[in-house]
């Protein structure tokens, strides 16, 4: 029937609900000049519903899992970084420039081309790709002109120039201005004036000026004859390739208009159905886009127009292959690149037919001549020899950064949709293969073409010829001129490879053999590219549980990590290697015990090796405790490091937050068994170390009254150590912010206290506890009320846990509850929190007048207030004059609420943002009405279960009952239930008319 | 007076007939008011006009001036007598046989050709006779003729490609020496007998080159020869010009050769009497050279130090 102390805590807990339940047994013969008695107590005892306080100190068991989030952030960053590693990994140039973000809204054409069932993806694959070619190459912002560009020099504006000369330009041989000197624009000035060239070649359409149209075109084209802006060619690119996509759209509709068939909207036509004057308008465009002198606009024009071959011949695929072929005239790697690009890029727009080249539905093989041309320009590239220029490989280097994309568009276009039994065929066209047999046994590649081959294959046929594959890598040979170079490429195929086969890791001898290569050939690298490639075989080699390579992999890192400074590449590639190996092995001590692991740990620095910590912090904490000395001496030193980072940065940003939250978990976790006095040691250190995190402190308060809870329980030996754990708490409650924090520790520690028998040190924590709540005071009213449930259920808490103090004749012996009427009547809280404050305390004084106390302290030595005083008659006094005067603040309180009722009705319309009003003006009047008769049964009930109801008491009763009778409907069943109580209870003599209804 | 416009609509969009069809259209008057009229009359001309100007050959020095033109067609029709045209828009169908079998004496139509020196055209004009106080109201469109079929050979045009190659030897101009020295080698084949609605094709591989190359164009240039007395006028003009290659190609990689011939400016090969059309193309390979700065805007015909070239003839002809 007695509820074990530890239970207490959780009224605490049970909040909200208006019955703190208190045994009471049956009164001794009361003083006749008593106002008031208390009421026997009745032989049931009632309870709500209980939860566990799993924190709470004197829990008996272990604490178990706090509900800590997972580091579900921490993984979800290393996912993202490893997969931005897998789309990227040297790739994007770190540059500092600005990318450049051309707002390409208005550059959107509507593609009228086609209505086929993939134009929707391929348009919005096509609109992410610009997108992503805009932004890849960081641009300057000034953008120096070769005489080809005039067209984007507005007249008069960096050159006088007449109409004449203007005119002459256009026939003028190209030759003939390279020796003016450069013009030079600002970036965003060349965009709107492409943007501006646009708008005059729809003008000019629509005014039906075709030919002027034309002629724009032809001179936006011609623009992409200027590769001189090298990191600028992509965006130049987009924005020119919507032009000529808009003019090629504008040419299709013209002429689907005038073919007859384009009544019934049908795009399954044969060039037979069409008329012959649309066939006649589209041969004439034909002719006009042929007769262009230079090679580069014709083949962008007549590109823009391909679908319209579709009005003239059934099968279009001629013209296709003619325009790769003519491609092969641009000698500019650069240009001739993107050329290619756009062939694939309107190539889609030309229906899936048949050409028998492949057993399949779409033409590919125009796709296939392309990569063969663009591998020669690459070997071109690469093996072109050193000029005087210094930075000559650098600037290689760039170029084909800047040919990428182009590349990758065109593979994504050729292994899409090809199937597997074709693809045998595409790679031995491109000469990667022998044979359908030999699918990878060809002796030479290019390692950029290989790399993006690589990333399309499906994943089966790379793990079916992965030894293959490696040979293509070993074998790359476009750049024997440049060793740098090769060897960069080289890096990145095999680590690309070493990605693509995780996706599936098989178990085959094949996985043997090529990390067995792998491995060789790495040991020549040097760390960043050591990393690189092992980062990407390391799942393969946890999975198949290689540890003779993994015992080498990390000794070799060490050897290379060690004397030097490591990059930050490096870094982030230690960070990969380590957190992957963390999350493989479940056991952080496996993880410790690895050869090197610790070394390699201790090289890292910076953000890499917070986050490295910080799962190693998660890890250690994710299954339990952590006992061992050594571990918990390493953790303490990673979160000490994981400290100093953010205090460094001192912002309150989540990722701090996430770190304060493994920290204060791992202390949470530790567990020194019985070495308490270690363990208080290691909070004590812990204080000293993590001053900066409040949420720690908390932790540290509770572990501290934990270990106090479990030492005393062990018996009296410990009582000093008992008495330093609540030396320690009080003097680390004051430093955390927050009263209600605080107010909740204070308490938690005074239970412990009790616990203990230091009786002395659990008053003062419970007066400390009380000048907390009376700090409230300077805080806003409005905040009061949002923690009204917290207040009420910790002066509740206090109220319980007061049954067990003894009280002290010195400073009276209803000090507490005293205090805590005089609390009530300072502070500004809502009616309806006094009220049930009020309850509380009555509650509580009709306890301490029982007999014998429902429960008492633990401890032998702490003496029950019902030993103490009862049948002491002041102590009874007492009692009686405090509920009086309770009683009488209550009605008080109660009886207020209808004056302040009507005055809120009263305000409503005025705007007075008092906080007391905002607490309750969000109530509407019934609302408010209702809540005050509630209130009212609340108080009933409480006065009706604490004393009998004698001449005194009933007055109060009735009048309360009015009030609620006034505020809530008749039938209400709170106040039927009520009545029925009140009349229960009533003496027999006084049975009142008044009452009954 | 009011205002009358008279127009001559083809029935054909791209106004091409054959000289054994007939040219079909209609006369659209659009009048104001309403007026009367003494006859609306057709009138068809074909003519070779043909010219000699001071020829950049230098081969004639006095001669200067309009050679009398050769009457192909030169009739009138009557389409309506005299009456009376009703005030907004009236049109009037025609139809008229191109060539009248009754004559036979007529020259051939040649079929339409705009040159420098020589030019076949083909004019319809309409004419409403509005008496001596009103000028007559007229139009004139030019159509274009086209070979009859029957008149074509039988035999389809075999597309003939010849092998050439372009070396320092080959060339007959003078070239620079190091290029002369350095040596280069393009070869390649193209057609020299093309269908004139076809596109003029044939491949080309850069084997070899010491020095960069900085484009390679093919010159479509046409040859037009007039009788000029005892003597043959010739000259040689360009027609286009159509770049295949942009810059340092790659060795060893073919390029093809693509050129759209354009319209009007060519027709099939003619040699008549008095005047004949020919046709050659030329493959032009631009080396790098500081010099060509120096010289900006050059007659693509001449060759330069830089360039070297080969010139082919070319047969152009109407397939059946």
């Amino acid at each position: 029937m007695v509820p074990h102390m530890a239970d207490l805590s959780e009224f605490s807990h049970a909040v909200g609900q208006s019955k703190v339940v208190v045994g009471k047994l049956k009164e001794k013969e009361q003083d006749s000049e008593m106002v008031m008695e208390f009421k026997p107590a009745e032989q049931q005892f009632h309870a709500l519903p209980r939860s566990r306080a799993d924190l709470h100190p004197l829990h008996s068991h272990s604490p178990p899992s706090l509900s800590l989030p997972r580091l579900r952030q921490v993984d979800d960053d290393a996912e993202n970084r490893n997969n931005e590693e897998f789309y990227d990994p040297l790739r994007v140039p770190d540059s500092n420039a600005s990318p450049a973000i051309v707002d390409d809204q208005d550059f959107e054409s509507s593609s009228s081309g086609g209505n086929y069932d993939s134009v929707q993806a391929q348009t919005k694959e096509w609109t992410s790709f610009k997108r992503f070619l805009m932004q890849r190459f960081p641009v300057s912002k000034m953008i120096s002109l070769s005489s080809m560009s005039s067209t984007i020099v507005r007249g008069g504006k960096a050159l006088e120039k007449t109409s004449t000369s203007m005119h002459l330009e256009e026939l003028e041989d190209p030759q003939k201005s390279s020796e003016e000197t450069a013009k030079v624009i600002t970036r965003q000035e060349y965009v709107s004036r492409l943007h501006e060239l646009k708008d005059e070649i729809n003008r000019a359409w629509n005014a039906e000026d075709r030919v002027t149209s034309l002629k724009l075109s032809i001179k936006v084209a011609r623009l992409l004859m200027d590769t001189s802006v090298l990191n600028f060619y992509p965006t130049l690119f987009v924005l020119a390739a919507d032009v000529l996509d808009m003019l090629g759209d504008m040419v299709w509709e013209r002429i689907r208009l005038k073919a007859e068939f384009a009544e019934d909207g049908t795009e399954n036509f044969g060039a037979s159905d069409v008329c012959t004057d649309a066939k006649e308008t589209c041969y004439n465009w034909f002719c006009k886009v042929g007769s262009i002198q230079e090679l580069l606009p014709r083949i962008y024009l007549e590109l823009a127009i391909l679908p319209c071959w579709r009005f003239l011949i059934e099968q279009p695929s001629e013209p296709l292959h003619r325009l790769v072929m003519m491609t092969r005239g641009l000698a500019d790697p650069l240009a001739s690149s993107y050329c290619r690009l756009y062939i694939a890029h309107r190539a889609q727009k030309l229906p899936s037919y048949d050409t028998g080249y492949f057993d399949q539905t779409k033409d590919i093989g125009y796709l296939i001549t392309c990569v063969n041309d663009m591998k020669l320009v690459f070997t071109r590239i690469s093996s072109s020899k050193e000029t005087g220029n210094g930075c000559f490989a650098d600037s290689k280097r760039s170029l084909i950064s800047l040919m990428e994309p182009a590349i990758e568009f065109i593979m994504k276009c050729l292994f899409k949709d090809v199937s597997l039994h074709s693809v045998g065929k595409v790679l031995v066209e491109l000469g990667l293969g022998r044979s359908q047999e030999e699918l990878f046994g060809g002796s030479s590649s290019v390692s950029v073409i290989l790399y993006h081959i690589l990333k399309e294959l499906s994943t089966d046929l790379v793990s079916c010829h992965a030894v293959g594959i490696l040979h293509l890598i070993k074998c790359s040979n476009d750049s024997s001129y440049d060793q740098i170079f090769l060897f960069v490429e080289q890096c990145l195929n095999y680590r690309l490879l070493g990605l693509r086969l995780s996706e599936q890791i098989s178990q085959t001898d094949a996985v043997d053999a090529v990390l067995n290569d792998v491995i060789q050939v790495v040991s020549q690298y040097g760390l960043d590219e050591y990393l690189k490639v092992l980062d990407a075989y390391l799942d393969i080699i946890l999975q198949n549980q290689m540890d003779g390579h993994l015992k080498a992999i990390l000794g070799r890192i060490s050897e290379l990590a060690c004397d030097k400074v490591i990059a930050d590449d490096e870094l982030a590639g230690l960070q990969s290697i380590l957190v992957k190996l963390l999350s493989h092995f479940k056991d952080l001590e496996v993880v410790f015990s690895l050869n090197h692991f610790l070394e390699i740990l201790d090289l890292m620095h910076g953000s890499s090796r917070s986050i490295v910590n910080m799962h190693i912090l998660d890890m250690a904490t994710r299954n339990g405790h952590v006992r061992d000395p050594t571990t918990i001496q390493l953790l303490f030193e990673i979160s000490q490091a994981l400290h100093d980072d953010f205090d460094l940065a001192h912002i309150k940003s989540d990722d701090n937050q996430q770190q304060a939250r493994l920290i204060s978990r791992f202390v949470l976790m530790v567990d020194h068994g019985d070495e308490y006095e270690r363990h208080l040691a290691f909070l004590v250190e812990c204080r000293g170390a993590f001053g900066s995190i409040t949420e720690l402190k908390e932790i540290l308060v509770h572990s501290s009254n934990c270990l106090a809870a479990k030492a005393t329980k062990d018996g009296k030996k410990h009582l000093g150590f008992v008495k330093s754990c609540i030396a320690f708490s009080e003097v680390t409650i004051p430093s955390i912010s927050g009263h209600i924090k605080q107010l909740h520790l204070y308490l938690e520690t005074a239970e412990v206290a009790l616990l203990g028998g230091l009786v002395s040190h659990a008053d003062g924590l419970i007066d400390s506890a009380i000048n907390c709540l009376q700090s409230f005071d300077g805080m806003g009213g409005s905040r009061a009320a949002v923690d009204s449930d917290g207040i009420l259920s910790s002066i509740r808490k206090l109220c319980s846990l007061s049954v067990m103090v003894p009280g002290d004749p010195e400073v009276g012996i209803l000090h507490i509850p005293k205090s805590i009427l005089s609390l009530i009547n300072s502070q500004p809280w809502s009616p309806r929190l006094k009220t049930r404050i009020f309850c509380a305390i009555f509650s509580l004084s009709a306890t301490l007048s029982q007999e014998r106390l429902p429960y008492r302290a633990v401890h032998p030595e702490v003496p029950g207030n019902d030993l103490l005083f009862f049948g002491d008659s002041s102590y009874v006094h007492e009692l009686l004059s405090l509920t009086e005067s309770v009683l009488q603040n209550l009605v008080d309180v109660i009886e207020l609420e209808p004056s302040r009722v009507k005055y809120f009705q009263k305000i409503t319309n005025v705007n007075i943002e008092t906080s007391f009003f905002l607490s309750i003006a969000d109530l509407c009047y019934a609302g408010l009405k209702a809540a005050r008769g509630t209130m009212s049964l609340e108080a009933c009930n409480c006065i009706a279960s604490s004393f009998k109801i004698n001449e005194h008491v009933l007055p109060v009763c009735s009048k309360l009952i009015e009030t609620a009778k006034s505020c809530l409907s008749a039938n209400d069943r709170y106040l039927i239930s009520t009545i029925s109580i009140l009349d229960k209870n009533l003496p027999p003599a006084a049975v009142s008319p008044s009452i009954a209804i | 007076m009011s205002t009358a416009r008279v127009e001559l609509k083809l029935s054909r969009p791209n106004r091409i007939y054959r000289p054994s069809e007939t040219l079909q259209g209609r006369i659209v008057v659009k009048a104001a008011s309403s007026f009367s009229h003494y006859g609306i009359r057709i009138g068809l001309t074909g003519s070779v006009n043909l010219q000699v100007r001071g020829g950049s050959a230098g081969v004639i020095e006095s001669f200067y001036g309009v050679v009398k033109p050769i009457h192909i067609l030169n009739n009138i029709i009557e389409i309506k007598p005299s009456g009376k045209i009703v005030s907004g828009t009236t049109e009037i169908p025609f139809s008229i046989l191109l060539r009248n079998p009754k004559e036979d004496n007529l020259e051939r139509f040649y079929e339409t050709f705009h040159g420098t020196n020589i030019s076949i055209q083909y004019l319809a004009t309409v004419d409403i006779m509005r008496g001596y106080l009103h000028k007559s109201l007229s139009a004139t469109v030019e159509f274009i003729v086209e070979s009859d079929k029957a008149d074509l050979l039988d035999e389809p045009i075999s597309p003939e490609m010849v092998i050439f190659y372009i070396t320092q030897d080959t060339q007959r101009h003078p070239i620079l020496p190091e290029l002369k020295s350095g040596g280069f080698r393009i070869t390649g084949r193209i057609a020299t007998v093309c269908s004139i609605l076809e596109p003029l094709s044939g491949e080309l591989t850069v084997e070899a080159s010491a020095i960069p190359i900085y484009s390679i164009d093919i010159h479509l240039l046409r040859v037009e020869s007039v009788l000029l007395g005892e003597k043959i006028v010739t000259e040689t003009s360009l027609i286009q010009t159509t770049q295949i290659a942009d810059g340092d190609v790659c060795r060893n990689m073919t390029l093809p050769i693509y050129v759209v011939l354009p319209r009007l400016l060519t027709c099939p090969t003619v040699f008549a009497g008095p005047f004949s059309i020919e046709f050659k193309v030329a493959i032009v390979i631009n080396f790098q050279s500081e010099l060509s700065r120096l010289y900006p805007k050059s007659d693509p015909k001449t060759p330069r130090l830089w360039t070297a070239m080969e010139t082919l003839p070319l047969d152009l002809a109407r397939p059946r």
